[in-house]
């Protein structure tokens, strides 16, 4: 690890914390399990076309679970010489919860094979970033926009999940990220790419950032009415990541908060659409086993518009009856386990969406003010157009799109060829039939 | 060696302390630690910036080691960073009324599910309750020798009730958080509101879209004066050409009973007592009686930029400060309440938030009401549900016509650059003319 001349925890190697953290948690409580994460990163910084700053950051962290008599403590820390009051705190916490049917942490599972999320290619150095800013910039003068910021990012992590069954995994993931804004006059254009892998086109990003911009300008105004909306993968991931991914989590079916609670078997959706949740394909959250040792598995949520099950952890698996889906994730090593997804799937009839005139959005302002329970929002539109024979065509200026995500999944009316990875979703542009759309 | 002309380094430790009761079941409580510090470095021309995990345990000599590492770093930067010069100084922290770290933590858990009991009346499906506290203990270093330290905490709570009739399911949402200590204590009627609201909300219903007069309670007002001009006056957004207020400074912007202030010196969710620069924190007139009169700024948007505040630096632990808001509000006018809803006519009245968005270089905002009355000929009123609005920062200002003198604020996180930080947002009833109300309703 050259790149990093300062040995920062000079006398704790991870391992031995953990297994003085298991050793002693075990006489403590009647289970105990570990989550390290270790993880180093660099970034630089345009300030409009120039670069403005660069970053290096260096992140160790442990977050401890205990279990005794079904209740559940957590408790995390940065300091390796803090772990002992971290696994005190961890228990002291557990006494106050709730104590609750549990069957046990798992045990060690046998894996074949490794899901793609390390690149050993990726140098968590200054200089490939600073190379990336360059190709950010190139792309971007292709059409006459300004720059106002832009960023490339690089990193590695190690990760540890141990459990006094005797579970001991660990993986190893990169990440790069890049990302450019552009402005022409009043008009704004943004994108931004992800992967574990060097994979990303730093070029393309900064051309359809700078695209964006300067199609966008002298938009006209639209008259409040019907009409079809095709949504980019950007936009489609807020709505859905907001609405329908917590009504697919088992915990807040049963705790009353999901609008999908209780209709197992009924059709949910369009009828040709399905949507699942795929840990083993390529992806940004891809993983073999899940936040709590859990080996994952594919989940088919809602097959051909039929809603087929809910997402599950350990905790809430145990409470209710049902079984872990695998489905655990942590954001952090400081986070508690939680439900939630990984790579998730929208799959339905594909073909040329943008043949008949419709609106299409590139983004959305304020999709996180949508009803998380019932689904109803009302966002604004960004880099709006009118499209037609499959290309763009006038910018509408400013226009608000209301409805509701789940009634709206019933109107698809066709899903784009290529798909997109956005965060724990891979999404197509889908076009939408007969959208409530509020001019000026 | 390279010698640096400046760093600073803010260092931050604490711990955080939650409390999660879920339809009366306590899901988890319990208590973290953190420790963690961001070193800036300008040698030659930019910054080279470095997050050090666990730095309590760092030795000087480490320190020099990271100093030289991050002037390493700083070598592919290219702009030339200066520095303006700004008073420094360090407010007390408020003492807090009842200090939670003097409370147990089954004590809070006993009051938190209190609360998250009142909120199961009749009709409510789901409730929620949720504590969280943090004690941070910050100390700013900075090569001139300049030196603070202090501790701040910050505590509160919030109640989900999630009301159900058949298929049909509505909820609302009460939170209450602060920096004068712990505020669990005899807040059962929040949990109360909340199911009552939720329940209510089963018969509104949605709003029709259009342009109409809308009076805007304190809470979403608030939200108001933060999206649609306090992130705009952002220095490094203007100095980055992407605030559609760039060089708008002395240009009347809005109506002249219009005066919006963002101040980090009240004891108020958003504040701070020196900010993350070192900087002492001041109250700034955003817009002064319609007149755009300063932007917010850190020491180099204020080198950069000028016309407006150095001192609204802020970092949330183990993040590189960036300006921001602090306690932004609407000051109060000398309407009555009553003369809003007069001045209204036929509109509607929108109340609470769950929050809004701006793109600062468009001009656009977007927020969005919990839910609202329909305004008759000044007269409240059917209920209504999930209504946003929309506009554009250079046409709305001067759209306020009437403000009311009942300033309230109301507590909130506010998201930029990957930074969540504590903030607060308030106003009086406002009354706005030809609004942009988005519903899904026909």
């Amino acid at each position: 690890m050259p790149w990093w001349v300062v040995p920062v925890h000079k006398d704790h190697d991870a391992g031995s914390v953990i297994e003085a953290i298991l050793r002693e948690g075990a006489r403590l409580a009647d289970e105990v399990e570990v989550f390290f994460g270790e993880g180093s990163s660099v970034s630089a910084d345009l300030k409009q076309t120039i670069v403005g700053e660069a970053h290096l950051s260096r992140s160790w962290g442990l977050g401890i679970r205990t279990i005794s008599g079904g209740r559940i403590g957590i408790s995390s820390t940065n300091d390796p010489e803090k772990w002992r009051e971290c696994l005190d705190a961890a228990i002291a916490g557990g006494r106050l919860a709730t104590p609750q049917e549990w069957h046990g942490l798992p045990a060690p599972a046998h894996f074949e094979g490794d899901v793609p999320v390390f690149d050993p290619t990726v140098r968590v150095e200054i200089e490939p970033a600073r190379e990336m800013l360059r190709e950010l910039l190139s792309g971007a003068a292709t059409y006459p926009a300004d720059v106002v910021g832009g960023s490339a990012a690089l990193s590695r992590a190690s990760l540890i999940l141990a459990n006094s069954t005797g579970v001991w995994y660990s993986k190893e993931k990169t990440g790069v990220g890049i990302s450019l804004e552009a402005i022409s006059g009043t008009s704004t254009g943004y994108e931004f790419d992800r992967s574990c892998f060097l994979d990303v086109d730093p070029f393309d990003v900064g051309k359809q950032a700078a695209f964006y911009a300067a199609k966008s300008a002298g938009g006209t105004d639209i008259a409040t009415g019907t009409h079809d909306v095709i949504l980019s993968p950007i936009a489609l991931s807020q709505l859905l990541g907001h609405v329908l991914v917590p009504a697919l989590s088992g915990r807040n079916v049963h705790a009353g908060r999901s609008f999908l609670a209780g209709r197992i078997g009924e059709q949910v959706i369009g009828e040709t659409l399905s949507v699942c949740d795929h840990p083993h394909t390529r992806g940004l959250g891809s993983t073999l086993w899940d936040a709590e040792g859990v080996p994952t598995r594919r989940l088919d949520f809602i097959k051909d518009g039929v809603l087929s099950c809910f997402a599950y952890d350990l905790k809430t698996a145990y409470r209710y009856g049902e079984e872990t889906t695998g489905s655990a994730v942590r954001g952090g090593a400081g986070g508690s386990p939680t439900i939630g997804v990984r790579n998730v799937l929208l799959e339905g009839p594909r073909g040329d969406i943008a043949e008949d005139r419709a609106i299409f959005a590139h983004d959305l302002v304020g999709a996180h003010t949508a009803n998380p329970i019932t689904g109803d929002f009302s966002v604004e539109l960004s880099n709006a157009f009118w499209m037609e024979g499959g290309d763009f065509d006038t910018p509408i200026r400013s226009a608000m799109l209301a409805g509701n995500v789940f009634e709206m999944l019933g109107r698809v009316d066709g899903l784009g060829r290529e798909n997109r990875i956005v965060g724990t979703m891979i999404l197509p542009p889908v076009r939408f039939k007969s959208m409530q759309v509020i001019g000026k | 060696m390279e010698e640096p002309r400046y760093w600073d380094i803010r260092h931050v430790g604490g711990e955080s302390t939650h409390i999660d009761i879920d339809n009366g079941v306590v899901e988890s409580a319990g208590t973290s630690f953190f420790d963690t510090a961001v070193l800036r470095v300008l040698a030659g021309k930019g910054w080279g910036i470095l997050t050090i995990d666990n730095y309590a345990s760092c030795s000087k000599a480490d320190i020099e080691a990271y100093i030289g590492r991050a002037i390493k770093l700083a070598r592919v930067t290219e702009e030339e960073v200066t520095l303006a010069d700004a008073p420094s100084g360090i407010l007390p922290v408020p003492a807090p009324r009842e200090d939670p770290r003097d409370v147990s933590l089954e004590e809070k858990r006993d009051l938190l599910a209190s609360i998250e009991a009142a909120a199961r009346i009749p009709g409510i499906a789901s409730t929620r309750g949720h504590y969280t506290e943090g004690m941070n203990r910050v100390a700013f270093l900075d090569s001139s020798g300049q030196e603070y330290q202090y501790e701040i905490s910050r505590c509160g709570f919030s109640v989900l009730a999630v009301a159900r009739k058949g298929d049909l399911m509505q909820m609302a949402r009460e939170s209450e958080h602060t920096i004068t200590g712990l505020n669990l204590r005899h807040r059962e009627a929040m949990g109360r509101e909340a199911a009552e609201r939720a329940v209510a909300l089963l018969d509104a219903q949605p709003a029709a879209g259009g342009r109409m007069h809308a009076v805007l309670d304190p809470e979403l007002a608030g939200v108001f004066a933060h999206e649609a001009i306090g992130h705009a006056s952002e220095g490094d957004l203007v100095k980055e050409g992407s605030s559609v207020i760039r060089g708008k400074i002395g240009e009347k912007i809005g109506n002249e009973i219009l005066t919006i202030v963002d101040d980090p010196t009240i004891p108020e969710f958003g504040f701070e007592p020196v900010d993350a620069e070192g900087v002492a924190v001041r109250r700034t007139e955003i817009i002064r009686r319609g007149v755009l009169s300063a932007y917010l700024h850190n020491r180099q948007t204020l080198a950069a930029v000028g016309d407006g505040v150095a001192g609204h630096a802020r970092a949330v632990a183990g993040d590189s400060p960036i300006v921001r808001m602090s306690n932004t509000f609407i000051e109060n006018g000398d309407a009555t309440f009553e003369e809003v809803l007069e001045g209204c006519g036929t509109g509607i009245l929108l109340k609470g938030s769950r929050g809004g968005q701006v793109d600062p270089g468009r001009g656009i905002f977007q927020f969005n009401a919990e839910y609202g009355y329909l305004v008759e000929n000044g007269e409240l009123g059917a209920m209504v549900r999930d209504v946003s609005l929309s506009g554009e920062i250079l046409r709305t200002l001067h759209a306020i016509v009437l403000c009311a003198q009942d300033r309230q604020m109301h507590q909130g996180f506010c998201g930029k650059s990957g930074q969540s930080v504590p903030v607060s947002d308030g106003s009086p009833h406002i009354l706005l003319e030809d609004a942009v109300v988005g519903g899904p309703g026909a």
